[in-house]
């Protein structure tokens, strides 16, 4: 099997779009920015790339990756100042710009960034702290060993005489950067593990500039840009005449499109003077398109296809033993097809970015998930090369892996390059929910065979869905992104399979087929793409097999994670697959949960668990329903949420307030999107255009409580940004089977009757 | 065009606009008041969410036209509000009380939503010094959060509420 990983994805496509490696080695970009001998004294002692320690103390630390409510901006300099024992109260943190030699690959996805960047970030304060205390021993004549660090000052331990890192500053500049710094214990943390607000809070709540959209640059032009409404169409006829008539306007750029979709979409912008000038510009061009080969197709033309291809055979991606015999041979069989549908991201900052092309370089502004690979989206479009464009993040208003791609900075550059003036170009909620690249719809065809002991003995599943990375052009097989979180059965080369985020379970027999669907639809990454989906469907199985072998979920579960052991994952070498991590959690989530136990008069539990890009986590909702009497409105029926416990293995815990943010925000989007969640397709085109047709959750259909608890781990740390997600809709959709004894095979809930209340 | 009166977080503004623009764009294009954000542009979102008058108003569906002549607080003007007459003496840059229960529960995520959110619940505070809990979901269900941070808005509403009803100390 040729198979790439994620990971290495995130490589091969920064390798392709900016000629930069995303993973590397610390010490030669911590190298890279020296003190510098002839800088004056002011610049202050900058050990690495990462931090800056000033003569008054002020500590500065740059967070090489975006923040787009993940949190990695307080927690990646979090791991540095911790290892550096620098006092948190005096630092500053600041938004890295795009830059190999000082910061190495820069990008947030895949609830990568604090897992990738632990070692560069550790090591970083780690010396800084190594040269602050070899400076100050030296000072005082003393060896290193007799000194120790706290709170931004080196201590003698037998004097007690103290030297703060401001004053050392200048003296540490001129010692050479150790090779390998030796880390902190674990137990020696005093920041990590603990709660830690968010840097940019003060400047949330009061509403100074920080996303990209608030970008403001002297003679700054605004620009919006229309598409055509069909996926895959272009503009035939454009006339631009009575645009030009509103007042505001400036110009009319029309943008050809790369051959990469992803890069790059037709259009025709309009330039204005502000961005009401620019929105009501662009409503008044009158546009003739071509709307491709995909003007027809739909919602029910797509679920067709899937059911089509769903009963042909696919292409076979993995099999372990001998399905079709043991199917043959089994006691019992399952049957299921569950069907999902497109989602889209919705971040609350609609896309946009502002460029500004000039003298032969491109300086981009703006919320970019991947700032590397992005430079290169920025370099085919412009034909700059890629060291001339240059990239300053800013905070993000949402990502959930919308902006992985970087097609509106793409639009930016080549309206500035165009009309020779820095420009924003700015997308209404419209635009952006009728050319999202959204959640890849699809369907799964389960067939799972019982032996008459109730035990799962053979696991048939034919994956048909839409492929982001067939979108993308990607090198790699279309399913490669689609079978994340999907079941792989036991072998010997596992491993491979572990890298596509397989899951490793006892399975004698397993096959797993794909289909890939013919659509124009523009498709991307969804927060814990393919997890989500994949895992709904696999979590409300097994509850669906336990309950009919009469079998405990919990327990059906651990027979299949099997016995404590280390797998490898490729790409991933350092966070090795563990299921005795798996059905830890699983135990501490039914034990506080109450899983098992009876639930309170009128109440119902249920369970999920999953495993997603390195973490590990179980849920238990409890919930009631109310109504579902008569026919009609009257038979949609109103789920509670009365709690919903959730227990979490992301190894080490840097901010113990970032993981049960995104624990408890994990939820709460995973409920929405199950409940209310689908882009739905007419006449080639996108129908829902705002928020009163594409619901999101509301504050008062939030669970009534959620309560986190977090294995205590000195493990490496893993991603959580997404682990949460793919859990909460099947641990709903088991607590409403055992409430109703009707199983729910396809998202949006509302669909089959189901409303939060 | 036409010249539009104003009075933004205190100070009278005079500016030459069309009076069908929506009040969130002549404070973020031509005041610069970034701070009040653009979610969804059909009042459906909160994003924008200002207050009029003192009441929580989506400055993305008001015309100039109707903002004309009325007294707007803006994000960036909410903690000198006068209606508010909360802030210590002689300390700059005091938060509201709203806004520091925001930074002490570490409510945001992405924190796009959030100027809108404290918007919202500083209005509501005005009116309802107490809230209910379904007063407190009735107040907030029209301003989205797409990180989904609605458990620690519902706590930081109540902490702000408690910490106005003790005399506004922090």
């Amino acid at each position: 099997m040729s198979a790439v990983s994620r990971r290495m994805f995130l490589r091969a496509s920064t390798l392709a779009g900016g000629g930069a490696l995303f993973s590397f080695g610390w010490i030669a970009d911590a190298l890279a920015v020296q003190a510098d001998p002839g800088a004056p004294a002011s610049a202050g002692f900058r050990p690495n790339g990462f931090v800056r320690i000033d003569a008054d103390g002020a500590i500065t630390i740059w967070s090489k990756n975006p923040d787009m409510g993940q949190g990695v901006k307080t927690a990646l300099p979090m791991i540095l100042a911790d290892e550096m024992d620098a006092d948190w109260a005096r630092i500053k943190v600041i938004d890295a710009e795009l830059d190999r030699a000082k910061f190495g690959g820069q990008g947030s996805g895949g609830s990568d960034s604090i897992r990738s960047e632990w070692d560069l970030y550790r090591n970083a304060g780690a010396a800084a702290r190594e040269m602050l205390a070899s400076a100050a021993a030296e000072q005082w004549g003393v060896p290193r060993d007799a000194c120790r660090t706290e709170q931004s000052a080196v201590i003698h331990s037998g004097s007690n005489r103290r030297l703060s890192y401001g004053q050392l500053a200048a003296s540490a500049a001129t010692r050479a950067v150790p090779d390998k710094p030796a880390w902190k214990q674990v137990s020696a943390f005093t920041l990590m593990g603990t709660r830690v607000g968010g840097v940019d809070n003060d400047a949330i709540v009061s509403g100074r500039p920080l996303y990209g959209i608030d970008t403001r640059l002297g003679g700054m032009r605004f620009a919006a840009i229309s598409k055509c409404p069909v996926f895959g169409g272009r503009p035939a006829r454009v006339d631009e005449r009575a645009a030009r008539q509103v007042p505001g306007v400036l110009d009319v750029v029309r943008i050809d499109g790369h051959a990469n979709p992803t890069f790059l979409q037709p259009g025709v912008a309009v330039v204005a003077e502000s961005t009401w000038a620019a929105f009501k510009g662009r409503d008044a061009l009158e546009l003739e398109w071509d709307e491709g080969p995909y003007r027809d197709e739909s919602s029910a033309s797509l679920s067709r296809q899937f059911t089509e291809l769903a009963a042909g055979d696919g292409t076979s991606v993995r099999q372990v033993g001998d399905v079709a015999r043991a199917l043959d041979g089994a006691a019992r069989v399952v049957e299921a097809y569950y069907e999902a549908p497109f989602l889209a991201h919705a971040t609350l900052e609609p896309v946009n970015c502002t460029a500004d092309v000039r003298d032969g370089h491109c300086y981009i502004t703006g919320p970019l998930q991947m700032q590397t690979s992005g430079a290169g989206v920025v370099a085919a479009v412009t034909g700059l090369p890629v060291d001339r464009v240059h990239v300053q993040m800013t905070r993000l208003g949402g990502g959930f892996g919308r902006r992985l791609l970087s097609d509106y900075a793409a639009e930016a550059a080549v309206v500035s390059q165009r009309i020779k003036a820095p420009v924003q170009v700015v997308g209404t909620r419209e635009d952006d929910l009728r050319h999202d690249y959204y959640r890849p719809a699809g369907a799964r065809q389960f067939r799972i065979g019982l032996d008459a002991g109730g035990r799962i003995v053979a696991w048939d599943c034919h994956l048909v869905n839409l492929s982001r990375n067939a979108y993308r052009r990607g090198a790699t097989p279309a399913w490669s992104t689609e079978t994340y979180g999907m079941v792989a059965g036991v072998s010997d080369d596992l491993e491979p399979d572990l890298d596509l985020d397989l899951v490793p379970w006892h399975i004698p027999n397993v096959r797993l087929r794909f289909s890939e669907p013919r659509s124009g639809v523009s498709t991307g990454a969804w927060r814990a793409p393919a997890h989500v989906a994949n895992g709904f469907a696999i979590e409300t199985l097994l509850d669906e097999v336990a309950q009919l072998a009469g079998r405990s979920p919990v327990d059906l579960r651990l027979g299949l994670y099997g016995a404590a052991r280390d797998l490898r994952i490729p790409g991933d070498e350092p966070s090795p697959y563990n299921p005795d991590r798996m059905a830890a959690v699983l135990r501490l989530a039914a034990d506080r949960g109450g899983f098992g136990e009876h639930p309170p008069e009128g109440r119902v539990r249920g369970l999920a668990a999953h495993y997603t890009f390195g973490s590990y986590c179980a849920q238990v909702v409890e919930l009631s329903l109310e109504g579902g009497n008569g026919a009609g409105p009257a038979a949609r029926r109103t789920v509670r949420l009365h709690k919903v416990t959730c227990a979490l293995d992301c190894g080490i815990v840097v901010n113990r307030s970032g993981v049960e943010a995104q624990a408890q925000g994990g939820i709460i989007d995973g409920l929405g999107h199950a409940f209310y969640g689908e882009i739905t397709i007419d006449k080639g085109r996108a129908v829902e255009g705002n928020f009163d047709r594409y619901r999101l959750i509301r504050h008062r259909e939030a669970p009534a409580a959620i309560e986190v608890h977090i294995v205590p781990s000195t493990m490496r740390p893993t991603g959580f940004g997404e682990i949460a997600v793919p859990v909460i809709a099947p641990a709903v959709a088991n607590a409403i089977a055992a409430a109703t004894g009707q199983r729910l095979r396809r998202t949006p809930f509302s669909r089959e009757g189901f409303v939060l209340g | 065009m036409a010249t539009i009166s104003l009075t933004v977080n205190g100070r009278s503004i005079s500016l030459g606009a069309d009076p069908e623009m929506p009040l969130l764009w002549a404070l973020r294009d031509s005041l610069g008041l970034v701070g009040t954000k653009f979610g969804c542009g059909g009042g459906f979102c909160g994003a924008c969410t200002v207050h009029v008058d003192g009441a929580a108003t989506r400055s993305c569906t008001l015309p100039l036209s109707r903002a004309a002549g009325h007294a707007i607080v803006t994000i960036e003007g909410l903690a000198n509000a006068p209606a508010v007459g909360r802030r210590e003496p002689g300390v700059e840059n005091a938060l509201h009380p709203v806004q520091r229960a925001w930074v002490d529960l570490d409510v945001p995520q992405c924190g796009y939503c959030q100027a809108g959110q404290i918007m919202t619940a500083a209005a509501l505070l005005a009116r309802t010094p107490n809230p209910s809990d379904e007063q407190i979901a009735s107040a907030m269900q029209g301003n989205l959060c797409r990180c989904g941070t609605y458990m620690r808005i519902r706590e930081a509403v109540k902490r702000a509420a408690a910490q106005t009803n003790s005399g506004g100390a922090r």
